[in-house]
């Protein structure tokens, strides 16, 4: 029988794409040995996947029946006759089991045993959660504070509406610490909270950087509103009034760091953060 | 006498030690209907393949190790920091390795596209009623599926111990941290102790390139067989009947043409991993816990998770002491509830409507308005979920207040869903109608055709017995 | 006669030097303040006051801030990205092109840097920090309201941090020590000058940054890699699908 234009015209193109498929192999070897570049060798990749796949396809449709077959389904439940047939069987291979009650029952408390056995390996993976989620490194007080790279913090080497991410000496990298020590203006009224007062110097504060929603660091201070901003879900702190959330998801202040003065005049952490730094956990309060 | 030709003598070969030529003419045979959008489900098989084949090739090249080194290969504005041995053999994937770039890039674009392909597919057996008995088994182990190309996704990027992905591992750590009795049990466990710890690298790239994978080859191999051992499904038309399928025969219609779809699949991914930059790692740096930027998003599949943390306001409970932390509602409690639902559906629509019988035949979305309405509500709620998850980069991308853009979005959360699903119940009824079609409203149907009041008892003794396959209801 | 030509002639040089005079670069320091009081009295008293003090609305709200403490930092960065002159206080002042020339602003920037101690432009030497310390300050200083690749962030109730590929070095070293509108103040105690120069230095690199993995898309992050996966990827998934499942035309063929 002659064939269709179409099919001739299908035949040539599914021809064009082999060949295509061809050439862009080639141009992605010579890619690949001129020292690879990922934009031509993505293009030559896809050239050459993509030639094969429109050649295969076009061929499927020219060189293969386009009739629809038939086929029949099968009832998928078995017969009743079948049913009983296993449950039969099953029955009594697992009789010689079932009389021996006393065997059977050791065997479930043995299997219980072992399943239990096997949650220790489990235990393993990590210690038990402790005081560690609830204390810092500044926890005793004492502690200078210092940046990055160690250096201690004076009050005057902070401007006003300034910002510095500080940690405990000799912990800077402890991802429970960082602080942020922040220098708000006298004409920015500042807050402090009940119990609070003696716990900023000349209009510096500290608080955690951790964010107490997932505990990301609160990285973004809006100098002239006074507010913190979480950038991971827009949780929004009061600087000015402890750090109280205002905004967001977070739902309890960030934790404050007392401060104080050693004898160079250096800031110094009094105490550990007044809560739990970070994400929130059931017995946080506790 | 002349010899046979070479595959002959060779399938002969195997058959005469597997006895597998009936077993292989009758898979040949196999018919298959042709519906485009059968295929939805093959995308998601073929980005699969592609993410383990370009997958073999980064794990010659990548160290989950977290020990600390000092970078001195070929990216300047890196070179002298110390990075984790994982982000920095990251780095020399992506510069120092020929090809590694793209290889890198056709991986994560093929994560992506291995989540959306499933939700296409799980939306178009959603919306054709394609779970329904006999295939409730399938309907779990795809959504099974779904949540493990999710974590793996997540567990996947965060191995490159960087900036952006390191955020996105102390919030997960902070989720877990939230469940109540047992989150702070758990996120040691998992982490080996406080974030960020010394394990967690390891311990992910074990999940990410052993334990996961494992999983989804033998849940996807259970999936493949049971859609041939039920047959698939097909829509009604001349023909069609539940009782048999029509299509085109595995060979060599079929196989073709899935041998095709593999190929072209693949080439959309190579071009995606040449033209299309993604996850650059190098402009982010390596992963400090006392840092963050601007713009932090998990990928797409993670993004209606993060959306939920955003749009949630600042509640929590607290009681005797004890609390219950914000980020357990929209992302424990929210994420089992969606999977519980999804995991439940056939049942609970079985339940429903009292159908119980077998079906083979799909259905138009528009025939079955209250399932089609629920099916897109569902769909808005977790779009605008996902929206809100870009919070921040749609307002300053639009100029607008991000505090505006979450406050519109709490109250989105309740008002687009309501609105798309009641929009898309009187489409369907009106499309239904204009058609001629029967409307087969959400009422008790007794298998075997018929409607009326039954008692739900009547239908459970009824459906205890073997229900006979009914023929297509057209 | 000859008079007549010779004053001609005189008037012709005198006119021809003159011509070729110009004016004297650098005027004195006492001159450019002054000059830049005059352009000050002109185009910013109406809201930052007479004598730079700030001037508030009758129900209370500021028009124009005190400028007391801008400094040579603060009143550069206004002036030479063109936020002032401002027309709307309520807003956000955003980039856009200055209204005065360069000579106009040194003038005004020395008169405000008069009215106070405020914070001074710091001695720029671009090209010396290593890039990857510098990037490592950026990324702890700066990403988190600019973002890692500096294409900016929201911020509280409208408010945003500007994207920095249109920032000159000078124009970020002035903004990192005068903290202009809600960006902090990053003070010689916080960041030396040297480290200043290599934040520009990065902030330049970031314009035009290594985009070896292809088409940047906004460097955004998974936000527009997810759109781009979504209507490309899924997209051109749903084509090559609907192409292959497409019907083609039947052919007669015998029934199997």
């Amino acid at each position: 029988m002659a064939e269709a234009s179409g099919d001739r015209r299908a035949e040539r193109w599914a021809a064009v794409s082999f060949a295509v498929a061809t050439v862009a192999a080639v141009a992605l070897a010579v890619v690949y040995w001129r020292g690879g570049q990922p934009q031509a060798e993505g293009v030559f990749l896809a050239v050459v996947t993509g030639g094969l796949g429109a050649g295969i396809v076009l061929w499927a449709r020219l060189a293969t029946p386009q009739d629809h077959v038939t086929e029949e389904r099968h009832l998928l439940g078995s017969t009743g006759e079948g049913m009983e047939a296993l449950a039969s069987d099953f029955e009594a291979g697992g009789a010689a089991f079932g009389r021996r009650r006393i065997l059977v029952g050791l065997l479930a408390s043995a299997g219980a045993a072992f399943g239990a056995a096997l949650v220790f390996p489990i235990r393993s993976l990590g210690p038990r959660p402790g005081k560690g989620f609830k204390r810092t490194a500044y926890a005793g007080g004492g502690k200078r504070l210092v940046t990055a790279d160690g250096a201690p913090v004076r009050i005057d080497s902070l401007p006003l509406d300034g910002v510095v991410t500080v940690w405990p000496e000799g912990h800077t990298r402890d991802a429970d610490a960082p602080t942020l020590l922040i220098r708000t203006r006298p004409t920015q009224r500042f807050r402090p909270r009940r119990g609070r007062e003696t716990w900023t110097i000349d209009g510096v504060v500290a608080y955690s950087k951790l964010c107490t929603h997932t505990g990301c660091p609160v990285g973004l201070y809006q100098a002239e509103a006074g507010l913190l901003l979480c950038p991971c879900h827009q949780s929004t702190f009061d600087v000015l009034d402890g750090a109280r959330p205002v905004f967001g998801p977070a739902a309890r202040a960030l934790p404050q760091l007392p401060l104080g003065r050693n004898e160079h005049g250096e800031l110094i952490a009094l105490d550990d953060f007044s809560s739990p730094v970070g994400a929130e956990f059931w017995d946080r309060d506790r | 006498m002349s010899r046979a030709p070479a595959a002959r003598r060779l399938v002969g070969w195997l058959d005469q030690r597997l006895g597998a030529a009936g077993f292989a003419r009758t898979a040949l045979n196999k018919v298959f209907p042709d519906h485009w959008s059968f295929m939805i489900g093959e995308l998601a098989l073929y980005c699969f393949t592609v993410l383990v084949l370009t997958g073999v090739y980064l794990t010659f090249f990548f160290h989950a190790s977290p020990t600390e080194v000092v970078y001195q290969g070929s990216y300047g504005p890196l070179r002298g920091l110390p990075m984790s041995e994982a982000y920095r053999s990251a780095i020399e994937l992506s510069f120092d390795v020929r090809a590694g770039l793209v290889m890198r890039q056709i991986h994560h674009w093929a994560a992506l596209l291995f989540a959306a392909s499933i939700v296409v597919h799980l939306a178009r057996v959603f919306f054709t009623g394609a779970f329904r008995r006999p295939r409730e088994i399938n309907w779990i182990i795809g959504v099974t599926l779904m949540i493990l190309s999710m974590v793996n996704g997540f567990a996947g990027y965060s191995l490159l111990d960087d900036q952006l992905s390191g955020t996105g591992l102390r919030i997960g750590y902070s989720v877990v941290l939230s469940v109540p009795v047992v989150g702070t049990w758990m996120a040691s466990l998992l982490f080996g102790g406080e974030f960020p710890g010394s394990d967690i690298l390891s311990r992910l790239f074990v999940i990410h390139i052993l334990v996961l994978p494992a999983l989804i080859v033998v849940l996807l191999s259970a999936h493949l067989a049971i859609v041939v051992r039920h047959k698939h499904t097909q829509f009604p038309g001349p023909g069609r009947l539940d009782t048999n399928v029509v299509g085109e025969r595995l060979w060599p219609s079929y196989a073709a043409k899935a041998v095709g779809l593999f190929f072209l699949t693949t080439a959309v991914l190579c071009l995606l991993g040449g033209l299309f930059q993604i996850n650059p790692i190098w402009l982010f740096g390596p992963f400090n816990p006392a840092q963050v930027s601007a713009a932090s998003q998990p990928d797409w599949y993670m993004g209606w998770l993060d959306g939920a943390l955003r749009i949630m306001p600042g509640w929590e409970i607290r009681a005797f002491g004890f609390v219950i932390p914000n980020p357990f509602f929209p992302g424990a409690l929210l994420g089992g509830l969606t999977f519980g639902l999804l995991y439940t559906w056939p049942f609970l629509e079985a339940w429903a409507t009292g159908d119980r019988a077998e079906h083979h035949l799909c259905e138009r979305p528009r025939t079955r308005p209250l399932r089609t309405a629920l099916g897109v509500a569902t769909l808005s709620f977790y779009t605008v979920c996902l929206l809100g998850g870009a919070a921040d980069v749609i307002a300053t991308t639009l100029g607008l207040s991000v505090n505006a853009v979450l406050e519109s979005f709490r109250a989105a959360i309740f008002v687009v869903p309501l609105a798309c699903g009641w929009m898309t119940y009187r489409l369907c009824v009106e499309l239904s109608a204009r058609d001629g079609l029967p409307v087969i409203a959400p009422r008790r149907v007794r298998p075997g055709g018929g409607s009326g009041p039954r008692t739900r008892r009547a239908t459970w003794r009824r459906s205890r017995r073997r229900a006979e396959p009914t023929p297509g209801r057209g | 006669m000859t008079g007549r030509r010779v004053f001609v002639a005189l008037v012709l040089a005198g006119v021809a030097v003159t011509a070729t005079f110009r004016p004297r670069p650098a005027p004195a320091a006492e001159d450019q303040v002054a000059a830049g009081r005059r352009l000050f009295l002109l185009g910013c008293s109406s809201c930052h006051g007479e004598g730079g003090d700030g001037v508030r609305t009758p129900d209370g709200a500021v028009r124009g801030p005190s400028l007391r403490q801008s400094g040579e930092a603060g009143a550069y960065y206004a002036l030479s990205t063109g936020r002032m002159p401002l027309s709307n206080s309520e807003k956000q002042p955003l980039r856009k092109r200055p209204a005065y020339d360069a000579g106009d602003q040194a003038a005004l920037v020395a008169y405000v840097a008069s009215l106070g101690d405020g914070p001074r432009l710091p001695h720029l030497e671009t090209g010396h920090t290593a890039l990857a310390e510098a990037g490592e300050l950026f990324r702890a200083n700066c990403a988190p309201c600019h973002s890692a690749t500096g294409t900016g962030g929201a911020l509280s109730y409208g408010r945003a941090a500007p994207p920095l590929d249109e920032s000159t070095p000078l124009q970020v070293a002035a903004a990192l020590r005068a903290g202009p509108g809600q960006m902090p103040v990053f003070g010689p105690g916080v960041l030396t000058d040297e480290q200043v120069a290599g934040i520009a230095d990065y902030v330049e690199y970031l314009r035009d940054p290594d985009d070896r993995g292809g088409l940047p898309i906004g460097r955004t992050g998974p936000v527009p890699e997810g759109a781009v996966a979504w209507f490309v990827g899924i997209g051109a998934f749903l084509v090559a699908v609907a192409w292959i499942g497409s019907r083609s035309p039947a052919r007669p063929v015998d029934h199997g």
